[in-house]
C-alpha cells in the first residue's frame, strides 16, 4: 500500500484497444505501451496464456475513474454520489439518507463480490466500467452510465470470453465436451446474477426519479440481456456439440435461470418496498418541514405581534384578520386555478382596504373571468367603493362579485348611516369621479343606493366585445 | 314546516335549549358567553361520540355543530347529524365552521343541517340564527349563498327538467341578495315580499341543496375540495 509515489496505480486506462489493460499495465510499469502489447500478443500465442492473463487483469483491475471515485471520500450512502450528481432535484434528499446506505452497503462486505463501486472486480463488470470511461463524462451519474453502455452486450462479451477460456482449458486437459452442458449453465447463472445485482444497486438510485415507463424499459433491457446471454451460450454449445446436448443445455439453462429468479426475486421486491417506504417518508418529511417553515414565518410572527399590541383592540383584530386571510389563502388555494383572475384581484383589493382601515371586508365570489383592460376600471372603482364603505360605514363591508360569460358585477354594501348623493359637495370627487365617472368612461355602469340603514354601490361591466369603448367620452 | 310559529316569531317570549359541539373548549366557553341569556346551553360535547350521546339525552332545540370534529369514523359534524337522524324532526342543526371549503359546507348541509355560519360572526347574529333555525327556517350566510349560486348556476330555470335541479328566478334573486350581504328583512324590502316569503324561498333552496341528485352538484363539490 505504501508504494513508491512515482509508480502509478494499476488501473485500466481509457486509451485502449480492448479493455485498456495493456496501457494501464504500461503506465504502471513505466514501459512503453507498444512493448506491453507485443508481449501480450506473443504470450497469447504461447498456448493462450496471454489471453488468460489479459482476461484476468480485465476482471481484476478497476478502470481509472472507478478507482478515482473510490479514492474520493464516499458518503455513507452508496446512492448518494449517484443522486447528488443528478440534476433532478427530487433525488437530492437521498444524499442525506442514512437509511439508503443501511440497505445496500452492510449486506455487501468489502472485498469479494461487492456490488457498489468495488463491483467492477466482479465477473463481467470490468467491461462495463471501461466502456463508461470512454463513453461518458466522469460527471455522469453512475446509474445513467449504466443505462447508456448496453450492458447486455458487455455481459455477453465477458461471458463469451470466459467460455472460450474454459473450453480451451478443457481441451488442453483432454476432457470431452460433456463439460459443455455445465459451462453454459454456469455462464448463464453468472450473467443472470450479475444483471440482478446491478439492478439492485444501480436501479435503486435510478428508481428515485425515473417514471414507471422507464422502469418498463429497464426491465425490457434486462430481459433482452438475459436472452442474449442464453442465445450466445446456445450458439456456442450447438457449434461444439450435438443437438441433444444443446437441448440438454437449454433445459439446464432454463432451470438455472428459473432458480436464479426464484432466489433473487424476494430480494428485489424487498428493495423495491424499502425504496417506496423511504420515498414516502421523505415526502412526508419535506411536507412537514414546509408547513413548519410557513407557520413559523406567518402565524408565530403574527402571534408575537398580537401579544405586543394586546392593548389596542383595533390592531389585534387587524392582525388577526390579515393572518387569517393569509392562512386561508395558503390552506385552501387551488393550485390548478389560474392566478390573476378577476376574483383574485377583487380579493386582493379587499385585503388592502381591510389592512388600511381595519374593518372586515367579506368577499363572496360567484364565477370568475380573466382580467381584461376594461376590468381594471372596475377593480379601481370597487376599491374606491370599499374604501368609502369601510370609512363611512364603520363596520363589516360585504362585497359580492358575480362574473359569467365575461360580464362582471360587483356589489359593495355597508351598514353605515348612508348619505345622499345629491348633497355631496361638487368638489368631492371620491364618489362622483372615482366610481361613477370612471365606470361610465370605460363603458360600465355604476349605481348607488343609500338609506339610513346602509349604502350599496353596484358596479356592472359588460362582456368583452364592448371593452374597446375605453376612453369614450 | 317553514311557516310554523316557531320560537323565533315572538321575540319577547323566545327561548331555546342548545347543545354546543366543538372540540375547542375555548371556543365553546366563548360562544356560551356570547349567546343571548334567553338561550340555555344544556350540554357540550367535544367528539362525535359525546355529541351523539349528549344530543340523544338532552334533545335540544338547536345543536351548534362544528364541521370538523375528532372521533367517530372521521366524518365530523356530518356523522353527528347522521347519528342523530331519529331526532331530526325536533332537533335542528346549525353548522359552524372556520372552513371555507365548499365540500365541508355542502356535505354538512346535505347531511341535514339547517344552516351554516362562520365562527367569526357576532353573538347577536348567532343568537338570531339559533332562533331562526329553531323556528324551522334556514340560515344562509353570504358565503353559503355564494356556494349555492356557484353550484346551481346563476341562470334562472326556464324549463327545469327536474324541479330540484334548478333554482327559480325568485330563489336566485333571494340568493343573490343574501350573497350581497342583505339580511332577510332587507331582502323582503328589496323584493317587496314578506319576510315569511323570503324564509320560504330560502328553505326551498336548502331543500334543493339537500335533495338534489344533480350530478353537477356532486361533481362541483368534489372539484372544490381545495377551494
Amino acid at each position: 500500500m505504501t508504494t513508491v509515489p512515482a509508480r502509478l496505480p494499476l488501473v485500466r486506462r481509457s486509451d485502449r484497444f480492448i479493455a485498456g489493460v495493456c496501457s494501464g499495465l504500461a503506465a504502471h510499469l513505466g514501459v512503453p505501451v507498444v512493448h506491453v502489447r507485443v508481449a501480450m500478443v506473443l504470450a497469447s500465442l504461447a498456448g493462450g496464456a496471454g489471453v488468460v492473463f489479459y482476461a484476468w487483469l480485465w476482471i481484476m483491475v478497476p478502470t481509472a475513474d472507478e478507482s478515482a471515485r473510490r479514492q474520493a471520500r464516499r458518503p455513507s450512502s452508496p446512492i448518494a454520489p449517484a443522486v447528488s450528481r443528478d440534476t433532478v432535484p427530487a433525488a437530492v434528499p437521498w444524499a442525506a439518507a442514512p437509511a439508503g446506505g443501511g440497505i445496500a452497503a452492510p449486506s455487501m462486505p468489502d472485498g469479494g463480490l461487492r456490488t457498489d463501486t468495488a463491483s467492477p472486480r466482479g465477473l463481467g463488470y470490468p467491461a462495463l466500467g471501461d466502456a463508461a470511461a470512454s463513453v461518458s463524462e466522469p460527471v455522469r451519474p453512475p446509474w445513467f452510465r449504466f443505462r447508456e453502455m448496453r450492458y447486455s452486450k458487455e455481459i455477453l462479451l465477458g461471458a463469451g470470453l470466459l467460455l472460450v477460456a474454459g473450453i480451451l482449458i478443457a481441451q488442453l486437459l483432454g476432457v470431452d465436451v460433456p463439460l459443455g452442458t455445465l459451462i453454459p449453465a454456469a455462464a448463464v447463472l453468472g450473467g443472470a446474477s450479475i444483471a440482478w445485482m446491478q439492478l439492485d444497486e444501480t436501479r435503486r438510485a435510478g428508481l428515485v426519479d425515473k417514471t414507471k415507463a422507464d422502469q418498463a424499459g429497464g426491465w425490457a433491457r434486462l430481459a433482452a440481456g438475459l436472452a442474449l446471454v442464453v442465445a450466445g451460450v446456445l450458439v456456442m454449445v450447438s457449434g461444439s456439440g450435438s443437438w441433444e446436448q444443446t437441448w440438454l443445455a437449454l433445459l439446464a439453462s432454463v432451470a438455472v435461470l428459473g432458480g436464479v429468479v426464484l432466489v433473487l426475486l424476494p430480494w428485489a421486491l424487498k428493495f423495491w418496498r424499502d425504496l417506496e417506504a423511504e420515498r414516502a417518508g421523505r415526502i412526508r418529511e419535506t411536507e412537514r418541514a414546509e408547513i413548519a417553515a410557513h407557520l413559523h414565518d406567518s402565524v408565530l410572527q403574527t402571534l408575537a405581534l398580537i401579544q405586543r399590541r394586546a392593548a389596542s383592540e383595533h390592531d389585534v383584530v387587524r392582525l388577526a384578520r390579515a393572518q387569517e386571510r393569509e392562512l386561508r389563502g395558503w390552506l385552501f388555494a387551488d393550485p390548478g386555478k389560474d392566478a390573476g383572475q378577476l376574483s383574485d384581484r377583487i380579493k386582493a383589493v379587499a385585503a388592502e382596504v381591510e389592512d388600511l382601515l381595519g374593518n372586515a371586508v367579506e368577499v363572496v365570489c360567484v364565477g370568475d373571468t380573466a382580467v381584461t383592460e376594461g376590468h381594471e376600471a372596475l377593480i379601481q372603482a370597487s376599491r374606491e367603493a370599499m374604501l368609502n364603505a369601510s370609512r363611512h360605514g364603520g363596520g363589516t363591508v360585504s362585497v359580492y362579485l358575480e362574473a359569467s360569460g365575461g360580464r362582471a358585477e360587483v356589489f359593495i354594501k355597508d351598514r353605515g348611516p348612508g348619505f345622499d348623493l345629491q348633497h355631496v359637495p361638487e368638489d368631492r370627487l371620491g364618489v362622483r369621479e372615482s366610481i361613477i365617472g370612471r365606470m361610465n368612461r370605460h363603458g360600465g355602469t355604476a349605481a348607488i343606493t343609500s338609506s339610513s340603514e346602509g349604502t350599496e354601490v353596484r358596479l356592472g361591466f359588460p362582456a368583452a366585445p364592448q371593452d374597446s369603448t375605453e376612453g369614450k367620452p | 314546516m317553514n311557516t310554523t310559529q316557531g320560537p323565533g316569531s315572538d321575540p319577547a317570549a323566545r327561548s331555546a335549549r342548545v347543545v354546543i359541539v366543538d372540540d375547542h373548549a375555548i371556543f365553546r366557553s366563548g360562544l356560551k358567553a356570547d349567546l343571548d341569556p334567553s338561550i340555555h346551553v344544556v350540554g357540550e360535547a367535544a367528539t362525535v361520540e359525546q355529541a351523539i350521546a349528549v344530543i340523544a339525552q338532552q334533545r335540544p332545540d338547536v345543536v351548534l355543530l362544528d364541521v370538523h370534529l375528532p372521533g367517530g369514523l372521521g366524518g365530523g359534524g356530518r356523522e353527528v347529524i347522521a347519528g342523530s337522524a331519529a331526532l331530526l324532526h325536533a332537533t335542528k342543526f346549525l353548522a359552524l365552521s372556520v372552513s371555507d371549503a365548499a365540500e365541508d359546507v355542502v356535505a354538512v348541509i346535505r347531511a341535514g343541517a339547517r344552516g351554516y355560519v362562520t365562527k367569526t360572526i357576532s353573538g347577536a347574529e348567532i343568537t338570531d340564527a339559533v332562533y331562526r333555525v329553531a323556528g324551522g327556517d334556514a340560515v344562509f350566510s353570504p358565503r353559503l349563498a355564494g356556494f349555492v349560486l356557484d353550484a346551481f348556476g346563476t341562470a334562472p330555470a326556464d324549463i327545469a327538467d327536474d324541479e330540484l335541479d334548478r333554482l327559480s328566478a325568485r330563489e336566485l334573486e333571494v340568493m343573490r341578495l343574501i350573497a350581497r350581504g342583505y339580511s332577510y328583512k332587507e331582502v323582503a324590502k328589496e323584493l317587496f315580499i314578506s319576510i315569511k316569503t323570503v324564509e320560504t324561498h330560502v328553505s326551498a333552496v336548502l331543500r334543493k341543496l339537500q335533495l338534489s341528485s344533480r350530478h353537477e352538484l356532486t361533481k362541483w363539490a368534489a372539484e372544490r375540495r381545495l377551494l
